[in-house]
């Protein structure tokens, strides 16, 4: 059976002024015991995808299901199975972790006693037993994003659905909430992750879906989304607007990228000095140019034309080029 | 693993939780019973000289002799509206997140709703019972014996989760705590547009009309009428009609607004 079961679904906001379509059309399958990572750009539809599957949102078209359940009419159900750490973390501020994991617990139908064994249990396995009779306000970022973590665990749920996880956090932090994921996935739990971060999903997940535009407009393993850009990424570099302009009517099927444009060829390497010459032959100055093998960077500005995130010189999705 | 399943103990869990937030923010519950305190300390000081005791035997003898009795309901109406306080407690749960988070597992989404309330109803009662002490101790004395302060206790509890009902219904629509609390300057034409000083036969002119038309009138003759003149049963019932419609009405209000604001988009 699937942990995840999405059948085109659509979300659309009507209000008074406009309607928003904040998801057209997703579709994917998630198999029990796998991280499966949901990428894209802040306004995707990454998040109100998590909240129509976590019974938060309704959904307006289409069907979803977890472990077979339909999630748009039993939700109480598919809230007995999932565990849930959302973006805005919800946790209460005034209480100590000792007291939210107790109170989560009781929710949950632990008794008293199973709730202090079960709260001692998860206190550890997130790494908070010595923070645990402090208040949560005095928490780092970090120390919070694994509470939430913990949280969502009270009842051992057989899928888990975390939205940006890591966003926000140092990368010692991350890491550590890397590990842990992993380890949960280790343990039989299907995990279905939002993120932002291109090192994240290449890290973390079995199986990538990127989303645009609340489109999905690729999915995979990393290593097939690297391979479906099919040869090596071909990287130009110019000094004048000009000499970039008269190179790409030179060279064909080029992304361009600020100052730069990019070529996926087979065998890049060996192909360099052919590009140059009919470059230089009609006067283009190339600053620089190199060859290298395709990064999941490559593959989000292959399928969407902006790249996702990283240097200061990458177009947002606003400022996308025409390939 | 099945969620409680029991709305009850899910509401006195949840409740707990909330005492929890209200017991790490002791100076929160300062301002309003300071304010009520103040009220009956002042009251008393500036005008029991002269409607008290003193006004032995003239037309002014409204309070007959014990101006605490006569002023004590409006500090108790004054300690009441810390009812309030459900409105702030619910929407600093929406805002937090927490809410969501609860809405995410299998419990009933009335037992969150109603938490913050019944802390506020509970926050009525301490109140309202600590300015009745203070009451008490300089020298408020019921009529009806010390029933009447069982009886004033019991109006302010209605009255105090009619406001209860007024800030969840004000905060949920506005959508921030900040929106919860500036909805209780309600309190000043509440509290103010009756017959705070004097009975409502001395007013005059807009305020007499206005003050006939403010529940608030009725809840603090009804306590009044326990504190100094004794069983009046039609002034009690009208009191305590009052105060039920009012909380009635709010809660109401309260329910479907809570219960708009928490559907599923």
């Amino acid at each position: 059976m699937l942990a995840v079961d999405v059948k085109n679904i659509k979300k659309t906001f009507i209000s008074k002024k406009d309607t928003v379509e904040a998801v057209k059309d997703v579709s994917f399958q998630v198999k029990q015991g796998e991280i499966f990572g949901l990428l894209g750009p802040n306004g995707a539809g990454k998040s109100t995808t998590i909240l129509m599957l976590t019974t938060l949102l309704s959904i307006t078209e289409g069907n979803a299901s977890i472990l077979g359940i339909d999630v748009a009419t039993k939700d109480k159900e598919v809230r007995e199975k999932i565990g849930v750490a959302l973006q805005d973390t919800g946790i209460d501020n005034l209480l100590t972790g000792r007291e939210l994991f107790f109170t989560t617990c009781r929710l949950w139908g632990y008794s008293k006693k199973d709730s202090e064994v079960r709260t001692n249990e998860l206190l550890d396995l997130v790494g908070l037993i010595e923070a645990a009779d402090r208040r949560v306000k005095t928490y780092s970022g970090g120390m919070k994003r694994r509470l939430d973590l913990g949280l969502s665990l009270v009842h051992s749920p057989e899928i888990l659905f975390l939205d940006e996880p890591t966003t926000g956090l140092d990368p010692g932090s991350r890491r550590v909430l890397w590990d842990e994921i992993k380890r949960l996935r280790d343990s039989g739990v299907t995990v279905i992750l939002t993120t932002q971060y291109l090192e994240e999903a290449d890290e973390l997940a079995d199986r990538i879906a990127i989303i645009d535009e609340g489109l999905v407009v690729a999915e995979g393993t990393s290593d097939e989304l690297k391979a479906s850009i099919g040869g090596d990424v071909i990287t130009f570099a110019f000094d004048s607007d000009d000499d970039l302009e008269n190179a790409k009517n030179i060279l064909s099927n080029t992304v361009q990228e600020k100052n730069e444009l990019r070529l996926t060829v087979e065998d890049g390497a060996s192909r360099i000095p052919g590009y140059l010459k009919d470059l230089t032959g009609q006067g283009v100055e190339v600053s620089s140019v190199s060859a290298n093998k395709p990064t999941l960077d490559d593959v989000f500005l292959e399928v969407t034309g902006y790249r996702l995130e990283g240097s200061e010189e990458s177009p947002t999705p606003d400022e996308k080029s025409e390939r | 693993m099945q969620s409680n399943r029991s709305f009850i103990v899910q509401l006195q869990i949840l409740t707990k939780r909330m005492v929890f937030r209200v017991i790490r923010r002791p100076l929160a519950e300062l301002p309003n019973l300071i304010i009520s305190a103040f009220f009956l300390f002042v009251y008393d000081g500036a005008l029991g000289g002269v409607f008290g005791g003193a006004a032995s035997g003239t037309p002014f003898d409204f309070a007959k002799g014990n101006f605490v009795n006569f002023i004590l309901p409006v500090s108790i109406v004054s300690a009441s509206l810390s009812g309030a306080a459900s409105g702030i407690y619910l929407v600093e749960d929406i805002e937090s997140g927490v809410f969501k988070r609860y809405q995410s597992m299998p419990i009933s989404r009335w037992a969150i709703i109603l938490a913050p309330m019944n802390v506020g109803a509970f926050r009525v009662l301490v109140q309202s019972s600590l300015i009745l002490g203070i009451g008490k101790f300089i020298g408020a004395d019921p009529a009806v014996g010390n029933i009447g302060f069982l009886i004033v206790l019991s109006l302010a509890f209605i009255w105090g989760m009619g406001f209860a009902g007024y800030s969840v219904a004000a905060g949920v629509k506005s959508g921030s705590s900040q929106g919860a609390q500036a909805a209780t300057f309600l309190f000043f034409p509440a509290i103010f547009l009756a017959p705070t000083f004097v009975p409502r036969e001395a007013l005059k002119g807009w305020l007499e009309t206005a003050a006939a038309y403010n529940p608030t009138t009725y809840v603090i003759e009804s306590m009044r009428s326990v504190m100094v003149d004794g069983w009046e049963l039609d002034v009690l019932f009208r009191g305590y009609l009052s105060a039920g419609i009012f909380a009635a009405i709010t809660l109401t209000f309260a329910v479907i607004s809570a219960r708009k604001a928490t559907e599923k988009a």
